[in-house]
């Protein structure tokens, strides 16, 4: 991603004849317009699902039956008392937030590390190091499901959070990897080379010049793991054995098998178990989106 | 730079990492292993951990094994995890360390891997109250390729059709016990604008199982069957044809676009009294009322006709699954001793009783009245349910094949005949007949 | 910048040679590595390879049975239901790549492209964009199956209710617009993505080209085509193999809408699916060997491609600078 180099225009641009600028500026306007109206139109799409989700939630499954399309005319709050007492969401939620921050942190924090050393090394091993991390991003991850529960189960620690933690920070190091290493082979070597010169060692160079540069990177790494981590059901399953481990996504699955016809206490337990991830990516996105455009307009 | 409120969590989850690794799941090993039955009272109960797929059974079983525990010092920690995950936690389950002792498992072929890897304990002769099942279901529990029984059935679903009497009533119409009569109910409930069978072709599971129901009598229940086993028949059979032309000449009765309706649909269809009739299994009883108490429903057989092979209608029926023991408990003898009181009297009434389920042991009685005229239809003329019992053995498994192909058959891209010849093609794969 | 003086000055020697090659030395080089190798190959490595392991055993349930070879990979391609499933589920798999991209590059570049100048509202438009993504495949996928319900969604009532009744059909129902409505949910729960990425690329591209371009007359579309697009080729690059990686591998959604068979007979069933079904729902004894040689096989695919692809985009990289 050559993002912040400067490059010449490709050959190829044609050679543009003069035009005056009137008539643009005339059509702007209502570009500008159209272009709004699009995008106003395309959030509607992104959320109009969701939304009748929340609106499900306050009907009751006799009212859905016979008329698909109504507004809850009696807001219906029972099925949200039912789906948290039933559905033990308190504790299922605390499990999720350990094992996801514990593990996005552990792997953002070793990528961060190897992706540095791997953008910088031109040395065929680091190269081999890099092509292995990689492929690791094409691997179906449910295909090592017994090899993981076997390998966990001799260190004992089935049925473990920290377990949990070590396999998501194991998968995620390929794409943090991926992003990271990019990102860092943007940044001109200069800085290193007067760092250097200055006789920084190598930690302090990592840690006071490199990383405040591709915080929009980290940004990026930490979201994009946050989500599937947060909501893989998979994993949990098969490591957790006892009810208090559960992470969200499991409670869930359970949930679901109980309650598959009763639908607005199905979507009341829905809506609580994404309300979370909403609050936290709506607190994260102003700092991804400020250090992605701070970072681009360097 | 905004790192504070990062630096916090990332704080705050470093210190509980430690945590998280030092708590322990919810046994510990330490209180297992000492187990003290002692004569005069009980002073350190064993722990039997018990494994289900029924999430919607565990306040009742939990209420069924106090009786249990009280009187056998033992502490039964029953879990349930949901239906469609089940079989991979069972495998780790039963390949790990600290895994269940006594396990609900499935039946007929999807048993068959967990015997061939060794992971159930052999209990041929061991339990009494096997001896009292019907044979069908018992071989549910037993090893395809050595006879040996590994389980106890622990329930008996029938299928048949619920229909709603209330509507029934308003329409004028009463069960039919003829084919014929059986179309002209469903034209009249049609005519007035209600919808006469709730079917949801969506879920493919469900399509085998409809099937049997309306097509068993139409194909001939237990001697087609007995026929395929020893190489007389096959599936390409006129009449077992017809019985799959059966579905397609009720289609018009069903939902429109019934490939788009799923299970769940067709199931809200009933309870909520927009659809006449409901072709299902035994399960759905409980489901049903718990649903809508109001409800009034019976059920009836499908009536056959004078040229179907069989002239008296059925019930078809399969053991649901079985209670097996782990082969790597250290519990043997208490797992056993579980087992035989889950072949009992006493658990098989609580499994009617609390689970409303039809437990296959002898000698129980059904104080439901709707529970008690499906078990007497079924007694009266039982029929295996063909593909689930026979012909899971192998891949492609014949309940898959009917499955997709009774869906080929509502979209119109297979005829009946097209169907028949999928699922025989399909199961020659791998099926041998006996003779 | 690095300015003349400092060129001149002789650098200090402080640390022993560095081999040739590496920005750090070799010690400081493994300590930086290592974390990040031992948990990989410890939890991932490791484990990944044994299960492609198994694929060359034949097994007996969960016990491992004598060595096959590549039996397994054979039964794969000779033995039903194999035989069908496997190239119409490939088929599947490549029309979601597909229509991902269509999908991506039109409409997601094209929101990217007008959100990155924009000032107004535009953090709630990348919200907005993004909330599908944050909700769980599976819970998308449940959501939209019950929207689309012939019987109960509210789509296709809506639909009746605006006049446009003749366009109300079972969605997922029948095979002909089955996979379209998947292909279109995770187009429409991935989105997010591409648009921050392909925004975050836009915001590189130096305005003085396009003010300079514009300047000479060129319309907004001969801006776009002749300067932004080459410049985003390593964006769109990196976006299309992670869909191509996502499109073989999807699992979650095809699940929640089609079943794991894929309905309506088999028009929704994909690589993962069929993995599934042989892994932990089939009654056969060899379940393990069979499902594990066709995730291998996935796997080599997989590889290929991307390896294949990622040094076309990088031969195109190069040629433009």
């Amino acid at each position: 991603m050559s993002l912040l180099t400067e490059k010449k225009p490709a050959a190829g641009v044609p050679v543009p004849q003069s035009k005056r600028p009137g008539p643009a500026r005339r059509k702007g306007a209502a570009g500008r317009f159209a272009v709004s109206g699009f995008l106003w139109v395309y959030a509607v799409i992104a959320v109009a699902p969701l939304l009748v989700m929340v609106v499900s939630s306050l009907r009751t499954t006799r009212e859905m039956a016979r008329n698909p399309l109504a507004l809850p005319l009696n807001p219906n709050f029972a099925s949200y008392s039912k789906a948290w007492v039933e559905a033990s969401f308190g504790t299922f939620f605390v499990n999720s937030l350990l094992v996801t921050v514990g593990s996005v942190l552990i792997s953002t924090i070793v990528s961060l590390m190897a992706a540095y050393v791997l953008a910088r090394s031109k040395s065929r091993v680091t190269g081999i190091i890099e092509a292995v991390f990689l492929s690791g991003l094409m691997l179906p991850v449910y295909l090592a499901i017994l090899p993981v529960f076997y390998l966990l189960d001799s260190m004992g620690l089935v049925d473990n959070k920290f377990g949990l933690i070590m396999v998501y920070a194991a998968l995620s190091i390929p794409f943090s990897v991926f992003v990271l290493t990019s990102f860092f082979r943007q940044l001109p070597l200069e800085l290193e080379e007067a760092a250097r010169i200055d006789g920084a060692g190598s930690f302090t160079m990592f840690w006071h010049i490199m990383l405040p540069l591709v915080k929009p990177a980290i940004a990026t790494v930490v979201v994009f793991r946050f989500v599937p981590i947060w909501n893989d059901f998979f994993y949990p399953l098969i490591l957790m054995r006892s009810k208090e481990n559960y992470t969200l996504p499991v409670g869930l699955t359970t949930f679901f098998g109980e309650y598959q016809t009763d639908w607005p206490t199905l979507f009341a337990g829905l809506v609580i178990a994404t309300i979370p991830l909403v609050v936290l990516f709506l607190v994260a996105t102003k700092q991804i989106v400020a250090g992605l455009t701070a970072g681009m307009s360097k | 730079m905004k790192v504070r409120p990062r630096h916090l969590i990332a704080a705050l989850a470093l210190a509980m990492l430690p945590l998280t690794a030092c708590a322990p799941g919810s046994s510990s090993p330490a209180a297992d292993k000492a187990a003290g039955t002692n004569a005069s009272g009980c002073t350190s109960p064993e722990t039997l951990k018990v494994w289900s797929w029924r999430p919607e059974d565990v306040a009742a079983y939990k209420k069924i094994f106090t009786s249990y525990e009280e009187k056998n010092c033992v502490k039964v920690d029953f879990q349930a995890f949901k239906n469609t995950e089940y079989n991979q936690i069972l495998s780790t389950g039963l390949t790990g360390s600290n895994g269940p002792d006594v396990v609900q498992a499935r039946a007929y072929g999807a048993l068959q891997p967990l015997i061939v890897g060794g992971n159930l304990t052999d209990i041929t002769g061991k339990v009494e109250g096997l001896d009292g099942m019907d044979k069908t279901i018992v071989t549910g529990a037993q090893g395809k390729a050595d006879g040996k029984t590994y389980g106890v059935p622990f329930a008996t679903q029938t299928m048949q059709v619920f229909y709603n009497k209330k509507i029934f009533k308003d329409e004028g119409v009463e069960v039919p016990t003829s084919w014929d009569d059986f179309i002209k109910v469903n034209e009249k409930i049609q005519g007035s604008g209600m919808t006469p069978l709730a079917v949801g072709a969506k879920d493919a599971w469900m399509m085998p199982f409809i099937h049997d129901i309306f097509g068993s009598a139409e194909y001939g229940g237990k001697d087609f069957r007995d026929g395929v086993q020893t190489g007389k028949k096959t599936f390409t059979d006129a009449k077992y044809v017809s019985s799959i032309q059966n579905l397609k000449d009720l289609q018009g009765f069903m939902p429109k676009d019934v490939v788009g309706a799923s299970y769940t649909d067709a199931q809200v269809l009933f309870t909520n009294e927009q659809a006449a009739m409901f072709p299902g299994g035994s399960f759905e009883l409980g489901f049903f009322q718990k649903q809508n108490p109001e409800l009034d429903l019976g059920v009836f057989q499908v009536p056959v006709r004078s040229t179907s092979a069989s002239q008296q209608p059925v019930s078809a029926a399969y053991a649901d699954g079985n209670w097996a023991i782990n082969a790597k408990s250290p519990k043997q003898e208490a797992s056993l001793k579980l087992l035989q009181w889950m072949a009992s009297k006493e658990f098989g009434q609580h499994v009617v009783d609390d689970l409303k389920q039809f437990s296959p042991v002898a000698g129980v009685t059904f104080n439901d009245p709707v529970m008690k005229e499906i078990w007497d239809l079924y007694q009266k003329s039982p029929a295996p349910y063909t593909l689930l019992v026979d012909f899971r053995y192998g891949t492609p498994s014949g309940t898959d094949l009917m499955g997709s192909g009774v869906q080929e058959l509502f979209l119109g891209s297979k005829d009946a005949a097209g169907v028949a010849q999928k699922v025989q093609d399909g199961v020659s794969q791998w099926f041998k007949p006996t003779s | 910048m690095v300015q003349a003086d400092q060129l001149s000055r002789p650098k200090p020697r402080k640390r022993s040679p560095r081999p040739a090659g590496t920005a750090l030395g070799w010690p400081a080089t493994v300590i930086f590595l290592a974390p990040a190798v031992i948990i990989f190959a410890v939890f991932v490595l490791l484990p990944m390879i044994t299960a492609f392991s198994y694929s060359f055993f034949d097994w007996q349930g969960t016990a491992r049975g004598a060595f096959s070879g590549i039996e397994n990979f054979f039964t794969l391609f000779t033995a039903e239901p194999f035989k069908s499933d496997l190239p119409r589920a490939l088929m599947h798999n490549l029309l979601l790549f597909a229509g991902a991209m269509v999908f991506q590059n039109t409409v997601g570049l094209a929101i990217a492209s007008f959100l990155y100048k924009r000032k107004r509202f535009k953090k709630l438009f990348q919200t907005l964009y993004t909330l599908p993504y944050l909700v769980s495949p599976l819970v998308i996928g449940y959501l939209w199956t019950l929207l689309l319900s012939p019987l109960f969604g509210p789509v296709n009532a809506l639909l009746k209710a605006i006049g446009l009744g003749e366009l109300a059909q079972p969605w997922l129902g029948q095979p002909s617009t089955a996979l379209w409505v998947i292909v279109l949910v995770t187009a429409w729960q991935w989105l997010g993505f591409p648009i921050l990425l392909y925004g975050a690329a836009l915001g590189g591209i130096p305005e003085e080209l396009t003010e300079a371009a514009s300047l000479d007359g060129a319309t907004a579309w001969q801006r776009f085509r002749s300067i932004t697009l080459p410049l985003l080729t390593s964006a769109i690059g990196t976006v299309s193999i992670l869909t191509f990686i996502g499109s073989m591998e999807a699992l979650a959604l095809p699940y929640a809408m089609g079943g794991s068979t894929g309905s309506p007979a088999g028009a929704t069933d994909v690589l993962s699916l069929m993995f599934y079904r042989t892994a932990f729902e089939s009654g056969a004894s060899n379940a393990i060997g069979v499902s594990s040689a066709l995730a291998t096989m996935m796997f080599i695919f997989i590889f290929g491609v991307a390896l294949a692809f990622t040094s076309i985009i990088r031969r195109r990289e190069r040629k433009l600078s």
